[in-house]
């Protein structure tokens, strides 16, 4: 690709290179990056282009297909509002008002700290639980909007007891 | 090999599409995401046809269905034409701003309904612009996000250092939903701005800088007189003949 290569960390590129150049392993390479960063850096979808050799436009509109990929950082505690409908008539806009209000981030945003980011899931196949939110991989039953900022206060104590133990 | 389209026998060639066999017999049939330089994508759907074959009848994309022997197709019946309305309908709805889907939308006298309208939108998704760009090697575009964020662009709506600014994309897309723009001799494309080449004999502005270079490279055969534009080389072809009759 032409244009101004951007060095990329050495890391990246051997989570890539441990591919072999076929379409058929993008996917897996992306998996891999978003485990390791949190999303998906520009440089490393430029190097897939590369490695694989296919149009970096091509790389880019699978990259934005799926919504297990990010391509802005995600935080530290990811935030997932079901928005199904089983929960979307359990008021689940609701629940993602009140997080806006809390934190200040609307769905594919990532707090400025970099410690929230949220996003609405289309159903994750709990609907007798409804409203549902996960954060991270911990599945949060029958939400509702003063148990959200329960759980949000929560995780900013750890936050805090984090910084100050270490 | 021979086939009856409504109802009048005409030649097809083992392999090729129904649309192209009825096409080349004069027989219209409607398409939007078709364009005869790439094979058919069988995306829009409007090019469906009833095909009878032996006595079964199927509804078929006639842009992607290969001739066979001894079958008889309707282009045109009561639920073809329905299935037609229906998808002009749709995709009026979703792509309002244009102004071709508005012109189709009233010329199949379709209803009005309550669906919302989207004033702002004129891309129908019909990915030819994508297979086009992809076809001449560029790929500087492809649809990007899905379901209802799904939208041609870019990788990160930037210039896209591989465009070379030819406007195919804009030239067979057929809702006319990709802005391009030439002023003084600058193309606007795709967030992209290119120099273009000025005739050498009648100074119109004619085509980009980067595609006379990328045809050069890749097709050099089909590069005459780089430095004309279409009209005055067909001019200078002209003249040309014209001597060598006159002598």
């Amino acid at each position: 690709m032409p244009g101004i290569t951007v060095q990329l960390p050495e890391e990246l590129e051997r989570i890539i290179r441990a591919y072999p150049s076929d379409k058929r392993y993008i996917l897996a390479m992306m998996q891999d990056l978003q485990k390791q960063c949190n999303y998906l850096p520009r440089e490393a979808l430029e190097e897939i282009a590369r490695h694989v050799e296919i149009p970096f436009s091509k790389v880019y509109a699978l990259a934005t297909f799926y919504k297990a990929f990010s391509l802005v950082p995600r935080g530290k505690y990811h935030i997932k509002v079901c928005d199904g409908t089983a929960c979307h008539i359990k008021s689940s806009a609701v629940l993602i008002d009140q997080i806006f209000n809390a934190i200040a981030i609307r769905p594919g945003e990532t707090s400025p700290d970099g410690m929230f980011s949220l996003e609405t899931v289309n159903c994750i196949g709990a609907c007798a639980i409804a409203p549902v939110m996960v954060i991270n991989e911990k599945v949060y039953s029958k939400v509702s909007s003063a148990g959200i900022l329960d759980v949000i206060n929560g995780i900013r104590g750890d936050i805090n007891d984090n910084a100050k133990s270490s | 090999m021979k086939i009856i389209v409504d109802g009048k026998e005409i030649d097809a060639v083992l392999g090729e599409t129904l649309l192209g066999a009825a096409r080349r017999a004069g027989i219209h049939i409607p398409t939007l995401c078709y364009h005869e330089s790439l094979e058919g994508q069988g995306r829009c759907r409007l090019c469906m046809v009833e095909v009878n074959e032996g006595g079964r009848k199927e509804v078929v994309a006639s842009c992607t269905y290969p001739v066979k022997e001894g079958i008889e197709v309707t282009t045109s019946t009561p639920v073809i034409d329905k299935i037609r309305r229906n998808i002009i309908m749709l995709l009026y709805k979703r792509a309002t701003g244009s102004p071709v889907m508005r012109q189709l939308f009233q010329e199949y006298g379709c209803p009005q309904n309550s669906l919302q309208e989207n004033p702002e939108e004129r891309c129908i998704l019909c990915n030819i612009c994508v297979r086009a760009c992809e076809e001449l090697g560029s790929s500087a575009i492809s649809l990007i996000m899905r379901g209802t964020q799904k939208r041609v662009a870019t990788p990160y709506d930037e210039a896209a250092a591989v465009c070379i600014g030819c406007g195919t994309c804009a030239r067979v897309c057929p809702a006319g939903a990709i802005e391009m723009t030439e002023k003084e001799g600058i193309r606007v494309i795709w967030n992209k701005a290119f120099a273009m080449q000025a005739c050498s004999r009648c100074g119109s502005y004619y085509a980009s800088r980067e595609e006379i270079a990328h045809l050069t490279a890749r097709k050099p055969e089909y590069v005459i007189q780089s430095d004309l534009c279409e009209d005055c080389r067909k001019r200078m072809m002209a003249e040309k003949i014209a001597v060598f009759v006159s002598e």
